[in-house]
């Protein structure tokens, strides 16, 4: 009797999940994504889909997500694509064009900043993703240092121009110089002028690319020949070794951004070439030494652009309701409470909508930051490049090669994987 | 059972059906075992090798182009490659070494002791039972150069800050240290397993005769544990080698690539460079190295007992 009641338990529990609708969602455990699983009741309410999301770390994601991709039927009915991966994807054919979609329920996709669109959204014409929220990198820096008087007058001093927000490169370099020193007198330095983030491989390629910009070169020209080993490259990596050795603290070089973070949020550093999603962070008092005191400002020169956006897998057990999901949490209203709750947004509208900028005064800045930003290279094999260009840069920014060298090969790696995916020809 | 009712059948054919039958129950109770293990850990194997030698791709997931022994040059053509070669063997030598080292006084030491024991054990186990990737994290926040406790303990004292993680010569010491301190409590447990197994008899007639500790060290404890003290150094030979989790966390083979290590290597070039052919050949270089120095070790302990 008793395994009978067992049974028709199990049986009655089965048919309940049979009944209600559940979509999975493989995400990275970033705030972004916090903000989305506080407001997935209201989905459930609206849809009566429950929503499943699988939240993870970023470095697990990528071999988490290639085998259901393969898979002619996964186990993710909605992804997220790091913009390194949409060269991949879309080349691997495993995401579904959205375009018919997009016309049928008349999404108007005119609300994304064309940048981030075109970053993660539009590949060789077809949409394939809508933007998810935006990671572009500008320079976080303390303004409190800056309006100090005592400061103002000995900069002007030194260098006879005004402290202020840094405009130019130049200019930049010199305050990352000037506030760098050695508060208390023991002949170390303890206070630094920027913190380099210069771990081999993602974190050094991230942060060196404003640094490259800011010089004023580019990766490759218009036809995909590889410009890493240009003066203006070979310049930013001499910038860069610079302030890893000089202007930054100690261990640098293995620094990826939460501990470069972390230097600057105990109040140890002038200014850090980051992501901006870090900014929120230190205006917390959680994690924060420094609330009130940070300002940010678009990388002299441009920064480097970044984002995720939504997608539907050709493998996606369900796409009618991975739709539903991605329409839902794209539509206005629930873009403005991400925005609200601090997440980084990628619809024009809201960088300026009175709410938002209310809750969050800085994001007028955001959208400024996010008009100047230039891309990566985008192609099928950006997590490889990242990765063999990031070792070169980490070896000559760690004195392991000599600078010219190291750019040299990087290049050599930058032009054999444009030809590998038929960028460049040979 | 049909044969042992008729009772037709000589003692000596009976014992033999038995026998027969206890083959076949012992094969049919192991099959179920046999085809997991030959389902998980062969079919892999082979399917590896099958795709060493195929241009099989994440982008082009087939084995429509055979290439044969192409992807292995392709692989030991890589500078980088055989420069991680090198970073592993040094590191497996440094790591087993200073392990054994460590590990064999501490089990000598733990052999003598009475009292305690179980809070000895407990301490000793506790790096053990943490998921590396957790001890990867902790270490790397202990060692932060400017926020680390590390350093602030060590600056108290007077000694400058160590640059742990971003020193190219110090980085590779740094995380042979912390893959010992992990691992370390593994080889003091199987060697102290063996010491306590050990023949009382000897010892005692040893003393008989007026050795001393350190006589008896050398001339009765050695020998007797060369069996188990082959398996330890072994097993954990192995077990460095295919070490991942800690240079993954910790340093992602950087600086530059003073910690870069095969296992990491060959993950990149599937998961990142997305040629797991590639990545299946040098894994296929790796299982073979492994292989060989297994079986030597295996021989030379053979040919020492």
């Amino acid at each position: 009797m008793k395994r009978l009641l067992l049974a028709g338990a199990i049986l009655l529990a089965g048919m309940g999940v049979a009944k209600a609708k559940t979509i999975h969602i493989l995400m990275e455990t970033v705030p972004d994504t916090r903000y989305i699983q506080q407001l997935l009741p209201e989905f459930k309410k609206e849809t009566g889909i429950d929503v499943d999301i699988e939240a993870i770390s970023y470095i697990d994601m990528h071999s988490k997500l290639v085998p259901q991709l393969i898979a002619p039927q996964g186990s993710y009915d909605v992804i997220v694509v790091d913009f390194y991966w949409v060269g991949e994807f879309t080349k691997a054919g495993w995401l579904m064009p959205l375009d018919d979609l997009v016309k049928r329920d008349n999404v108007d996709l005119g609300r994304y900043v064309p940048k981030l669109l075109d970053l993660v959204g539009h590949v060789d014409g077809v949409t394939y993703m809508l933007p998810f929220y935006n990671y572009s990198m500008a320079v976080i820096y303390r303004k409190d240092l800056i309006a100090d008087p005592a400061n103002q007058a000995a900069f002007k001093e030194k260098y006879g121009m005004e402290l202020r927000v840094p405009q130019t490169w130049d200019e930049y370099k010199k305050q990352v110089d000037f506030f760098t020193r050695d508060t208390n007198g023991d002949g170390k330095k303890d206070f630094f002028g920027t913190v380099i983030q210069g771990q081999r491989g993602d974190c050094i390629s991230m942060q060196w690319a404003n640094y490259l910009y800011a010089n004023g070169g580019e990766y490759h020209d218009k036809n995909w020949n590889p410009e890493m080993d240009s003066p203006q490259a070979v310049q930013a990596m001499k910038d860069y070794r610079t302030h890893m050795l000089n202007n930054s603290p100690p261990g640098s070089e293995s620094f990826c951004f939460d501990e470069a973070f972390n230097v600057m949020a105990q109040g140890k550093a002038y200014s850090f070439v980051t992501f901006n999603i870090l900014y929120a962070g230190l205006d917390d008092p959680k994690s924060s030494q420094v609330v009130g005191k940070c300002g940010i400002t678009p990388n002299p020169g441009g920064g480097l652009n970044g984002g995720w956006g939504w997608a539907i897998p050709k493998s996606s057990p369900d796409k009618d309701a991975a739709w539903k999901f991605i329409k839902w949490v794209e539509s206005y209203p629930i873009a403005k409470k991400r925005a609200l709750l601090g997440g980084a947004p990628t619809q024009t509208k809201i960088f300026t909508d009175p709410d938002v900028v209310a809750k969050r005064p800085y994001y007028p800045t955001l959208q400024k930051i996010l008009e100047g930003v230039k891309d990566f290279p985008v192609f099928t094999y950006t997590t490889e490049f990242v990765e063999e260009t990031g070792r070169e840069l980490n070896l000559a920014a760690t004195g392991q090669k000599e600078i010219g060298q190291a750019m040299k090969d990087a290049n050599e790696a930058f032009r054999k994987l444009a030809i590998k995916d038929g960028k460049l020809k040979e | 059972m049909a044969m042992m009712a008729t009772g037709t059948v000589s003692p000596k054919a009976h014992r033999r059906s038995i026998a027969a039958q206890d083959r076949l129950f012992g094969f049919l109770i192991s099959a179920p075992g046999l085809a997991a293990l030959l389902l998980i850990i062969l079919f892999p194997i082979f399917f590896t090798i099958f795709t060493s030698f195929h241009d099989y791709t994440l982008i082009h997931p087939n084995f429509e182009t055979y290439t044969g022994l192409e992807k292995y040059s392709e692989a030991l053509g890589e500078g980088y490659f055989r420069t991680s070669i090198w970073t592993t063997i040094r590191f497996v030598i440094a790591s087993v070494v200073i392990e054994f080292m460590i590990g064999f006084t501490v089990a000598l030491m733990l052999n003598t002791v009475q009292r305690f024991k179980t809070i000895y054990y407990f301490i000793l186990l506790m790096p053990l039972l943490i998921n590396p990737v957790v001890v990867g994290l902790t270490w790397r926040m202990l060692l932060h150069s400017e926020l680390g406790i590390v350093n602030y303990v060590i600056g108290l004292v007077g000694i400058p800050g160590v640059n742990w993680l971003g020193d190219p010569n110090i980085a590779f010491w740094t995380v042979v240290l912390v893959d010992i301190w992990h691992q370390v409590s593994f080889m003091a447990i199987l060697l102290l397993a063996g010491l306590s197994a050990l023949p009382r008899e000897p010892y005692e007639a040893a003393r008989m005769d007026g050795a001393s500790a350190w006589r008896c060290l050398i001339h009765i404890t050695l020998p007797l544990m060369r069996p188990v003290i082959t398996v330890a150094l072994l097993l954990r030979m192995i077990f460095a080698i295919k070490t991942f989790d800690i240079v993954f966390i910790m340093t992602k083979g950087g600086p530059g690539t003073a910690t870069d290590l095969i296992s990491y290597y060959i993950y990149r070039s599937a998961f990142f460079g997305l040629d797991i052919a590639k990545a299946s050949a040098m894994s296929v270089l790796l299982l073979f190295a492994v292989l060989v120095l297994t079986v030597y070790l295996y021989r030379y302990m053979k040919s020492m007992t």
